[in-house]
């Protein structure tokens, strides 16, 4: 949910239909509720509701609608325009949302995208205090007594990779074995005398588990994962625009060598290696001997 | 490599002369190119208020001349024989007098000082219009120069036009080809890229520069912008992974790659062998036909960009690495050679 043009249609266009950020100009705003069934790591569907957001729109969400709309929620993503010219509008018809979601999934995830923060210059400061802003009036509609909504804020923009980051800890929140895929990838990292492999959802490219991170002295980019899924996704659609499809990569850089590969038939694995002498040879060897139980974790087999 | 002036002076660099009217886009051209500027970005670049010399090392040293928008052929500081080749950049929807009468002044002092130059025409930020104003506006351009180039009995010059936008690869594309005019040692790349494409069963291979992603020569098949574009993006990913994953303590033991390029004399083979060049692959669709991406750095600017059968890629890899080694050798050797020639 969000104020119209806030950025919904495009975001969701870029995290599950691989569209460029340029083609999104095109969209034209919503009409009433666009739903999506996208089929996330085989058998966990997700349900979309892209929820237009005119004014006529929200209001009837908030009144005939609401039941429908606030039952059996998941997860609510509400998208701010970080340029909101009506930013006491967008704050009201967010916590009369808000309200609704207690009544009528009390238990649903809550994160708020304060969106479009390429427009900004001082992105680190606007942010904080829109975070803060966000986070005050959430509690505001609560009656004493009431427990406050934990409230999960990202600054977003679909020109980098803080996109991928917000939706990566999103869909996180909805894969039920996260932590044993963990466990598994560390186990394989080890095997593999990888510094960090890192397990992506196929058409999303959404990171779904790392292995336990690199000890601190060895410390990586913080945003790598992000980061590197934008750069495949990017890839992928230049890929496309030759009616070829990607398929695998490797790669023997000055710093590391990598392996990005088909895990199961709806995940990809990325193996980093700094040890020189480890050839990538051997490491796609190891992801084919570990495809059998990666399947058997997710339960394809 | 970047530099106000040129880092090593006592070289002899091939310039390049940028002009245009005020905010058609030179710098925004010269910074996406060689400064890794994301479009985007140029939004926030300021006006050019004096000439600014920009060096940029790579198959040969180029100096590139990003001049502000007054300038004229008496107040440009340096006679225009100094200059390889003039890139004349308009805003494709300028369609009125000024830009135009400004290049043909230029064309027509080149014709008495420097008809050698290379004149090149960018009608530029062309992805702001539709299809039809586009071609349409590019084909009134062209006309004008003509006419008024007609009118001042100047005809022998010759130029070009092409559309060009800092949002797509039309701009590399672009100056890609104006950097071909100015290689004298091509014809030897280019057969070098041929033999590589005829041993080793390869449709495409292009030499291009890094970091710019610029493409110094490619093969005799001719390019199709498709694969030249995809070639670019991959080229553009590879060089954004490349810091993403370092590592502080395991760079050091990891780190092989040359200094600078070897020169053919003192090289010991041991020296040759130890040395680490970075490469990578990207296979294409998994079934059995597929099509491999090739990358293989050749020198610490160049790197070799082929479209290889998988087939090739899986079975023959050997034959492959032997076949980039034996190109590598031939394109350091031409490298140093141009070296000698401009004295560095
Ligand atoms: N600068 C910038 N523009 C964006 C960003 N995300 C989306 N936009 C633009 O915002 C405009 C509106 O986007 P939509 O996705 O249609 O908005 P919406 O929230 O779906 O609007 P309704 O369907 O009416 O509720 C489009 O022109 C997008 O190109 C962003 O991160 N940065
Ligand atoms: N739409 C579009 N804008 C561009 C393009 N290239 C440059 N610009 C914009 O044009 C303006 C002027 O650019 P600048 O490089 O400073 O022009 P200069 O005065 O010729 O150096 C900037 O706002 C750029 O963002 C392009 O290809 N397309
Ligand atoms: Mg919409």
């Amino acid at each position: 949910m969000g104020a119209s043009g806030s950025g919904k249609t495009s975001m969701r266009s870029l995290i599950f239909s691989n569209n460029p950020a340029s083609l999104t100009a095109r969209l034209g705003a919503t009409i009433d509720v666009e739903q999506n069934h996208v089929r996330f790591l085989g058998d966990l569907i997700l349900n979309l509701w892209d929820c237009g957001g005119q004014d006529a729109f929200m209001d009837s969400y908030l009144t005939t609608q609401r039941s429908t709309i606030f039952q059996h929620v998941g997860v609510l993503i509400y998208v701010f325009d970080v340029e909101s010219a009506e930013m006491h509008k967008d704050l009201e018809y967010f916590r009369d949302c808000l309200d609704g979601l207690r009544a009528f999934s009390p238990e649903a995830g809550v994160f708020l995208l304060v969106h479009k923060m390429d427009l900004v210059r001082d992105r680190g400061a606007t942010f904080e205090r829109k975070k803060k802003e966000l986070q005050e009036h959430g509690d505001k509609g609560l009656v004493p007594g009431q427990p406050a909504t934990s409230l999960t804020v990202f600054g977003t923009s679909i020109y980098d990779e803080s996109l991928y980051r917000a939706w990566s800890s999103i869909v996180h929140t909805l894969i039920p074995n996260a932590a044993v895929l963990s466990k598994h990838l560390s186990i394989f990292a080890e095997a593999c005398s990888a510094t960090e492999v890192v397990l992506f959802e196929r058409t999303t490219f959404l990171v779904i588990a790392t292995s336990a991170p690199p000890p601190a002295a060895a410390a990586l980019e913080a945003t790598r994962y992000e980061r590197t899924s934008e750069l495949i996704k990017a890839f992928k659609h230049s890929c496309s625009r030759v009616r070829e499809e990607f398929h695998a990569l490797e790669m023997e850089l000055p710093e590391f060598s990598a392996v990005l590969d088909e895990m199961t038939k709806n995940t990809y694995v990325l193996i980093i290696v700094h040890d020189p002498t480890i050839e990538t040879a051997a490491l796609k060897l190891n992801i084919r001997m570990a495809r059998r139980k990666f399947e058997e974790l997710q339960g394809l087999t | 490599t970047m530099s106000g002036t040129g880092s090593t002076p006592r070289i002899a660099r091939t310039k390049i002369l940028l002009l245009g009217q005020r905010r058609s886009g030179k710098t925004s051209i010269n910074e996406v190119l060689f400064n890794a500027l994301p479009p985007k970005q140029t939004f926030y670049l300021e006006a050019t208020m004096r000439v600014v010399k920009h060096a940029y090392d790579s198959v040969i040293p180029l100096e590139i001349w990003d001049c502000p928008g007054n300038i004229t052929v008496d107040t440009l500081g340096a006679p225009l024989s100094q200059f390889s080749a003039l890139i004349f950049v308009i805003d494709i929807r300028d369609l009125y007098k000024q830009p135009i009468s400004k290049l043909v002044e230029f064309i027509i002092a080149a014709s008495h000082s420097n008809p050698q130059l290379h004149v090149e025409v960018f009608v530029h930020k062309a992805e702001k219009l539709q299809e039809d104003d586009k071609i349409e506006n590019f084909r009134q351009i062209q006309e004008r120069v003509q006419d008024h180039l007609m009118e001042r009995e100047c005809e022998q010059m010759p130029y070009n036009f092409h559309l060009t936008s800092v949002y797509d690869h039309t701009l590399h594309e672009a100056f890609s080809k104006v950097l071909h005019k100015l290689i004298h040692s091509l014809p030897f790349l280019e057969d070098l890229l041929n033999v590589f494409c005829a041993n080793s069963q390869s449709p495409k291979a292009f030499l291009f520069d890094a970091a710019s992603r610029l493409y110094v020569a490619t093969d005799a098949s001719p390019v199709d912008s498709a694969t030249h574009n995809l070639c670019c993006d991959y080229l553009s990913m590879l060089n954004a992974f490349g810091p993403l994953y370092r590592s502080t303590t395991s760079s050091d033991a990891r780190l092989r790659i040359p200094a600078a390029e070897p020169s053919p004399d003192n090289r010991s083979p041991a020296e040759t062998k130890d040395r680490f060049y970075p490469s990578a692959a990207a296979s294409l669709h998994p079934s059995a036909p597929g099509t491999t991406l090739t990358y293989h750095l050749i020198t610490p600017h160049l790197a070799l960009l082929a479209l290889v059968p998988t087939g090739v890629w899986e079975g023959r890899r050997g034959l492959l690495e032997y076949n980039v080694v034996f190109f590598r050798e031939g394109v350091q050797e031409i490298c140093a050679v141009e070296r000698e020639a401009r004295g560095g």
